[in-house]
């Protein structure tokens, strides 16, 4: 099924457009939506998942009109928002049950088995009597994606899921999204390229309320082969070079040397060697060109 | 630093809406209470007519501390929260590594919140300060602006107490992090203040009462409860020792509870926690690093939308709601302490003079509504704890993208606040239960609880829960929520001052129910449901218009609010509503029109003019002569199953005048009548409205002749909601001023001056002075007879006994319907009743008159105690002062009332009041009340059925103080003296209390207007220290020449003068004062041990050297103190290093004093008097010395309190 998003905007009481004139389509698979921090991703994934309203535009999902049916949304959505409470006092196990009754399951039997699963996909079988309040980051997050499964949802969003994880709970975290994702829509946002790159067949980034770019990672990449050049520089000829070419990124070197990427289709010149281009030097692409022109 | 974060809160707070919410709801309330209570709604309501200056320095700190009150409530969320705010918002994580001193931190937080309740509570003195003087407000209950009142009540009263709570909030809100527990421990410590109250409150303990008073208000009542409204008005709040102390100690607590928020306040991250337990041994934790590959193979369940599931789920929800509020340990303080306070209500409940009540289950439910306050808070509280939960939890992201529907989820909060109340019911259940066992009673009446607390009272809270629900959804800010409520539930029943009178237009009013042994709730329930009921639509037409604005997802704005709203009221919902809200309306104007529309129905306004348009009517009548009744023969038919009356008499009337009279002026009442006279006549006026018909006589009425009145009176069906009959279905008990016509003009005017001159009335006098000798005509009991001939046939279903004055001549059955015929063979005065009941009876003799008591069955425990009251009342009575002039006495039970009156040879006697008394003989145990109420009630048999007052100023100490001090005196026999001064100090106090309410005046015993207190309290203190001063037998040898002389006497009739003079008679001179201070005068005594010491002598006697104080005042009828008799008469004694003179009035009186030993009888510690004797003191300050045989252990003066002394503790002093 697909996420057809079509003009959408919404603007706050302060002023803030958080989403511009959106459009967007989202297939099969896992979606990475890319995008700074402020750029409207939370924005845009709490009016997908029926949180707010938008001022105009439509979704559709499927054959569901998400804005005039919610309901119905709901029935095949998972949503695990950037952060989330647990009620105090309660273990995973009441949890789930509870959250399985929100979401429409009936027999006693049916809440017990599901949960049951859940809890042994998202690790947390051994811990199911604990309080959730006392649960570590990484397993209140593999909690997180534990209720969102009660429902077998067609539809997935989580928002950015893998902040404040240590390696190898982010990779366990990335691997169930991955598993889950293969049948159905996961619309995963983040501000780490390197989430994307490891999971999405599809990503967009997002800035200003914007889609400035929807591509497959690898389509992307290809795109800038041999437009990405680089540079060890030292720290006092940075500014120059700002000014002279379109710098993406520089990286400190151990001797305080800078090593910078550049963005041109012909080399530059020939102290500049041709790379590989990276999710990275797309993503800067994206964001520069979307930058206002500022005065010279 | 301490400036920065200073300032920053005050900004803070100046940028939050609450603030200016809160404000403006404390200036709206104060300003509507002053102007109330100034009259500002006389012009559409009834007037508020008092004596009472409403802005006196007592008035204004009234009010400003009462209203401050409910600023407590506001401490968690302002004062609270100061600091939680830092830790809610994790600002604590930063802010706590900032280079400020935890001085700084702590001081600037709680200074800036203090500032700002201080700011808020400052516009209730603005609110009151306007109040008073708006325009239209009434300027005789206003004196001048006086800041000292205001400035008072502020600094010695209000900002301590701000302090005080402020700092025990601030300190258990940073301690636990949470908001909730600064409200539970509001809730508590009013509690605690409201038992230890209850505790504390007899007479011995006010001293330390008002020590320990966090409020400070018992500190300022022990200077100031006693005092006359004259007092009162004047003057300010003395700042003396007791209030400085208090005020001292509770700033102390402050200091020290604050204190103890520096000590133990760190810059951590963590709350403190406190355990019952251990602390669990830590272990070193690590989580499983590796792997985590796992196939998803979801289980197939199967998932449902449908209503039935959606049903299911609610109730699934509500589960888990319901354990939240169980679990949360607010609920649990709340209950437990609640649990407290019912044990001390029900071990207080129907409890007169220390004597318990039998806990019957309807008084057990009684107690429990001290469990009201705890019910209603907790729905209050737990509607916006529910309705925000997943909100503050911060798992609404969660919960509201699953299926579930909102009504579901708002449904859920509805079942788990009623499934609350349940269990809070059922705590009032198992604590009465228990009270129940623990008292060794077991007629529990389960039934009867369960009826009760699920049945009705639940209706009750369920229509509260749906508006804390939609108000809390409404609000979204629990503790803003719970303010509005409370201020909602406070506000409601004063509405009526403000001329919103019928339940019809208040939330959850309506009529209430009680139930007493013998008619079970009678036919209040009804009325109690119909009108529940329909707060039941009301209550869910507020809950459609909350759902609409249920908050799902995260909307911004209210217009975005509005919006949702707008799109969620479909074509279903709106029809639901118009159902609804039709229903609601419907019944409204169903409720409306049986009261006011099919019934005559009056607003106070309206009854109170009137009664000025009665007076201006009629009055010119009062003297117009009228014939004298001098017959009646009834006949009563009560039809039980329909609470139907049926009656028909005739009255035998005599022209008794020296005139002929050409006009019958007939006074009734409503019900519908028919009147028919002996002699032809007119009807020139009829008078629908008041009552109040003329008939002219075709011939004259000479004097001597006589006529009769044939008439029937029936009552107007009973209808809905509605009821036309004083007939209930087990315990009817009427009289016949109730029922039948009387003849000419009867009073029934407007007493307050104030009220009276608005209406241009004169003032008023109340009643003529006794010496005004045309004024004897009447006696007080009826204005159109003097003593009659009475005969009753009354008849009533099978199964009950009917009962009228007089003997029983004959009874018998008739179509299903019994019938007793009741002849008097003496003369009786124009006052009777009539009783039916299904009765058992109880049977005596003594001497030849025959005993009966008609009782309900079940309440047989203290019958003996009543036949003995009977036997010694008459002997008493009978030896002392005249022959009992029946030949039989009944008492008759009537279901309840809290009182028993005394009518010709027939006593009806409150079920609730003395039936189920458990007295405890034991010399602890409390008075007898009911063995005095019926001694005091047979007297009426002398004192009011022989010999009858005028119905002049004074007549009812002829009745009321006389038959109290036979109690007394029949009590006394039977109790000792020593049990006398129990019930003489509760006399007395109850005098001394109630005299500070008097509303218009308080004359001297003799010429009393018939208050309670003067004619009881007052009375009996004054014939019993009488007959210590003159003697027993003297005093009754007077009463029996007076009552020789006056008995059954035609007019004109006795007064009190007529009785005082006889006693002065037999008074020897130097005892004359005396009768001039406790009958002509209000006299007050203010004695006190100033110094005692006793020293051993060489022959093992004691010497006992005395320095006391004597000095009496009068008061006026205002209260004011006077020290002079003519002139300035009075003496004066100045203290040493005191500024102020003792004042008093001459003085050349016999006082007692006493000293007392201890001895040890089996066990406990007993007093035993060394010595008694009147001293002649004439001086204030008076040394004395005495020696006694043992050692003694406490001297006084006065001791047993016999005289009027408003500080009755400093009478006596232990050595």
């Amino acid at each position: 099924m697909k996420l057809v998003i079509t003009n959408l905007t919404k603007t706050y009481k302060n002023g803030v457009k958080a989403i511009d004139n959106l459009n967007l389509e989202i297939g099969t698979g896992m979606f990475g939506l890319l995008g700074p921090n402020g750029a409207g991703k939370s924005s845009l994934m709490r009016t997908i998942s029926t949180l707010q309203s938008p001022d105009s535009g439509s979704i559709m999902f499927g054959d569901i009109n998400v804005l005039e049916d919610k309901m119905a949304l709901r029935k095949v959505l998972g949503y695990l928002p950037q952060s989330f409470g647990v009620y105090p006092k309660m273990s995973a196990e009441a949890l789930l049950d509870y959250f399985a009754t929100l979401k429409g399951i009936g027999s006693k039997t049916d809440r017990k088995a599901i949960v049951k699963e859940v809890l042994d996909i998202t690790n947390l079988y051994d811990v199911r009597k604990k309080h959730v309040a006392g649960y570590s980051g990484g397993m209140k997050q593999r909690f997180g994606i534990a209720q969102l499964l009660l429902n077998n949802p067609k539809l997935i969003i989580v928002d950015e899921p893998t902040a404040g994880l240590d390696p190898a709970e982010r990779h366990r975290f990335l691997n169930v999204l991955r598993e889950v994702g293969t049948n159905c829509t996961v619309i995963f946002s983040t501000h780490i390229v390197e989430d994307v790159k490891e999971l999405c067949n599809d990503m967009a980034i997002l800035n200003g309320g914007r889609i400035l770019k929807q591509a497959t990672p690898s389509q992307a990449r290809a795109e800038l082969q041999g437009r990405i050049w680089t540079k060890v520089i030292d720290r006092d000829d940075l500014e120059a070079h700002e000014a002279q070419y379109n710098l993406l990124s520089s990286n400190y070197n151990e001797d305080n040397s800078l090593n910078i990427r550049v963005f041109s289709d012909n080399q530059p010149n020939e102290d500049f060697k041709s790379v590989e281009p990276q999710l990275d030097d797309v993503y800067f692409i994206a964001l520069k060109q979307d930058e206002p022109v500022s005065a010279v | 630093m301490f400036s920065t974060i200073f300032f920053y809160e005050l900004k803070y707070w100046a940028k939050r809406p609450a603030t200016y919410i809160y404000m403006a709801i404390f200036f709206m309330l104060s300003l509507f209470m002053a102007a109330t209570t100034a009259g500002i709604f006389d012009s559409i309501t009834a007037t508020t007519g008092s004596s009472r200056i409403v802005n006196s320095p007592m008035g204004v700190k009234g009010l400003f501390n009462g209203l401050a009150i409910l600023i407590f409530f506001l401490f968690p969320s302002i004062i609270g929260a100061s600091i939680n705010r830092d830790f809610k918002s994790e600002m604590h994580s930063i802010l706590y590594s900032y280079p400020f001193t935890k001085a700084n931190y702590l001081f600037a937080k709680f200074f800036s919140a203090i500032v700002v309740v201080t700011l808020i509570v400052m516009t209730i003195g603005v609110g009151m300060f306007i109040g008073f003087r708006l325009p239209g407000t009434n300027s005789d209950l206003i004196i001048a602006f006086d800041i000292k009142s205001y400035f008072n009540a502020y600094w010695l009263f209000i900002l301590p107490n701000i302090l005080l709570f402020g700092a025990i909030v601030f300190a258990v809100v940073t301690f636990t992090r949470n908001i909730a527990a600064g409200f539970i421990t509001v809730i508590l410590l009013l509690f605690v203040q409201g038992v230890t109250e209850s505790l504390l409150s007899d007479p011995d303990s006010r001293y330390l009462a008002g020590l320990l008073d966090p409020f400070g208000e018992s500190a300022s009542a022990y200077y100031t409860s006693y005092w006359t409204v004259f007092e009162q008005n004047e003057m300010h709040i003395p700042i003396k020792e007791l209030i400085l102390y208090n005020r001292l100690l509770w700033l102390g607590v402050a200091s020290l509870v604050f204190g103890l928020v520096y000590k133990f306040f760190t810059f951590s991250q963590n709350a403190m926690s406190f355990s019952l337990f251990k602390k669990v041994k830590g272990e070193r934790s690590i989580k499983r690093n590796f792997g985590g590959i796992t196939k998803i193979n979801l289980p197939k369940v199967s998932y449902d939308y449908s209503i039935i599931q959606n049903l299911k789920a609610t109730w699934k929800i509500s589960n888990v709601e319901f354990k939240y509020i169980v679990k949360s340990w607010p609920f649990i303080s709340i209950v437990l302490v609640g649990l407290i306070i019912v044990f001390i209500a029900l071990a207080d409940v129907g409890n007169p003079y220390g004597t318990t009540t039998y806990p019957r289950t309807w008084l057990m439910l009684r107690g429990g509504s001290a469990f009201v306050f705890a019910i209603n808070i907790c729905t209050f509280l737990y509607a916006g704890m529910l309705v925000n939960r997943s909100k503050i939890a911060n798992v609404n992201g969660l919960e509201d993208v699953t299926p579930i529907p909102n009504w579901s989820l708002f449904l859920s909060k509805f079942i788990a606040i009623v499934k609350m109340q349940i269990l809070l019911l059922t705590v009032i259940m198992v604590s009465g239960i228990l009270f129940q066992l623990y008292k060794g009673y077991f007629d529990i009446e389960l039934g009867l609880y369960i009826k009760e607390l699920y049945g009705l009272k639940l209706i009750n809270y369920v229509v509260w829960a749906f508006l804390a629900l939609s108000i809390q959804t409404l609000i979204r800010n629990p503790y803003l929520g719970l303010f509005v409520l409370l201020v909602i539930s406070i506000a409601i029943p004063f509405l009526s001052l403000a001329g919103v009178e019928q339940a019809v237009f208040k939330y959850n009013e309506g009529p209430g129910f009680r139930f007493n042994d013998m008619n079970g709730y009678g036919d209040s329930l009804a009325n109690y449901l119909t009108y529940k009921f329909y707060w039941v639509l009301g209550g869910l037409v507020l809950m459609l218009i909350a759902a609409l604005f249920w908050v799902r997802g995260l909307p911004h704005s209210f217009i975005e609010r509005l919006m949702i709203a707008k799109a969620r009221f479909t074509t279903p919902m709106a029809i639901t509503f118009v159902l609804i809200l039709g229903g609601f309306l419907t019944m409204g104007y169903t409720i409306y029109n049986a009261t006011n529309i099919n019934n005559d129905r009056y607003s106070s306004k309206e009854v109170e003019e009137m009664t000025v348009d009665w007076e201006k009517t009629y009055k010119k009548y009062e003297n117009y002569a009228q014939p004298r009744i001098v017959g009646v023969k009834v006949n009563m038919d009560l039809f039980i199953d329909n609470r139907n009356f049926e009656s028909s008499g005739e009255y035998a009337m005599i022209n008794k005048t020296d005139t002929a009279i050409d006009s019958i002026f007939l006074n009734h009442n409503d019900y519908p009548s028919t009147f028919k006279f002996s002699r032809e006549n007119t009807l020139v006026s009829e008078d629908t409205l008041y009552n109040f018909d003329i008939y002219k006589l075709k011939e004259p009425l000479m004097p001597g002749d006589s006529m009769t009145l044939n008439f029937t009176v029936k009552n107007k069906p009973n209808t809905f909601l509605v009821s036309n009959s004083p007939i209930i279905e087990n315990g009817t008990f009427i009289n016949n001023f109730q029922l039948f016509p009387s003849l000419g003009y009867n009073g029934g005017e407007l007493t307050d001056d104030k009220t009276r001159e608005k209406y241009d009335l004169p003032p008023n006098k109340l009643k003529p002075h006794p010496s005004d000798s045309t004024a004897l005509g009447n006696t007080y009991i009826s204005k159109d007879s003097d003593w009659i001939d009475f005969e009753a046939t009354v008849s009533t279903s099978e199964d009950q006994i009917a009962i009228a004055p007089g003997y029983l001549q004959k009874e018998w059955v008739e179509d299903g319907r019994r019938y007793f015929h009741y002849k008097m063979d003496s003369k009786i005065l124009n006052f009777y009743a009539f009783n039916s009941a299904k009765y058992e009876v109880k049977k005596d003799t003594w001497n030849d008159v025959s005993l009966e008591i008609y009782y309900h069955k079940g309440h047989e425990y203290n019958l003996e105690r009543m036949m003995d009251g009977m036997k010694a009342s008459l002997a008493y009575n009978s030896e002392n002062f005249s022959p009992y002039q029946h030949r039989q006495l009944r008492i008759v039970e009537f279901p309840s009332g809290g009182f028993a009156q005394s009518f010709p040879n027939t006593i009806p006697f409150g079920g609730d009041t003395g039936f189920i008394a458990e007295v405890d003989d034991s010399e602890d145990g409390g008075i007898d009340y009911t063995y005095a109420i019926t001694v005091h009630e047979v007297a009426h048999q002398w004192w009011a059925h022989q010999v009858i007052g005028a119905d002049v100023l004074g007549a009812t100490m002829l009745s009321e103080s006389l038959s109290e001090y036979v109690a007394l005196k029949v009590l006394e026999k039977e109790l000792g003296k020593q049990q006398m001064r129990k019930f003489l100090r509760k006399s007395l106090d109850d005098y001394l209390l109630s005299r500070t309410f008097e509303r218009k005046r308080e004359k001297p015993l003799m010429y009393n207007d018939g208050q309670g207190y003067i004619r009881y309290q007052k009375g009996s203190l004054v014939f019993y220290a009488l007959s210590d001063y003159i003697g027993e037998d003297v005093l009754n040898g007077a009463l029996k020449t007076y009552v020789e002389k006056v008995k059954f006497q035609e007019p004109p009739y006795t007064t009190s003068i007529d009785m005082v003079n006889h006693i002065k008679a037999v008074t020897p001179d130097s005892l004359q004062y005396v009768i001039k201070d406790m009958f002509e005068t209000i006299t007050v005594y203010d004695n006190r041990i100033k110094n005692a010491k006793s020293t051993e002598l060489d022959n093992g006697k004691y010497k006992v050297d005395i320095e006391f104080e004597v000095s009496k005042y009068r008061n006026d009828d205002k209260g004011k103190q006077l020290f002079s008799e003519v002139g300035r008469d009075s003496i004066s004694y100045l203290p040493e290093g005191k500024t102020k003179p003792i004042l008093s009035l001459q003085l050349k009186d016999y006082i007692y004093i006493g000293i007392f030993t201890e001895k040890d009888v089996d066990g406990t510690m007993k007093e035993e008097q060394l010595y008694l004797k009147k001293h002649k003191v004439t001086a204030i300050d008076n040394k004395i010395t005495i020696i006694v045989d043992e050692k003694p252990t406490e001297v006084g003066v006065d001791p047993y309190n016999k005289l009027i002394d408003r500080n009755s503790g400093d009478n006596r002093q232990k050595l």
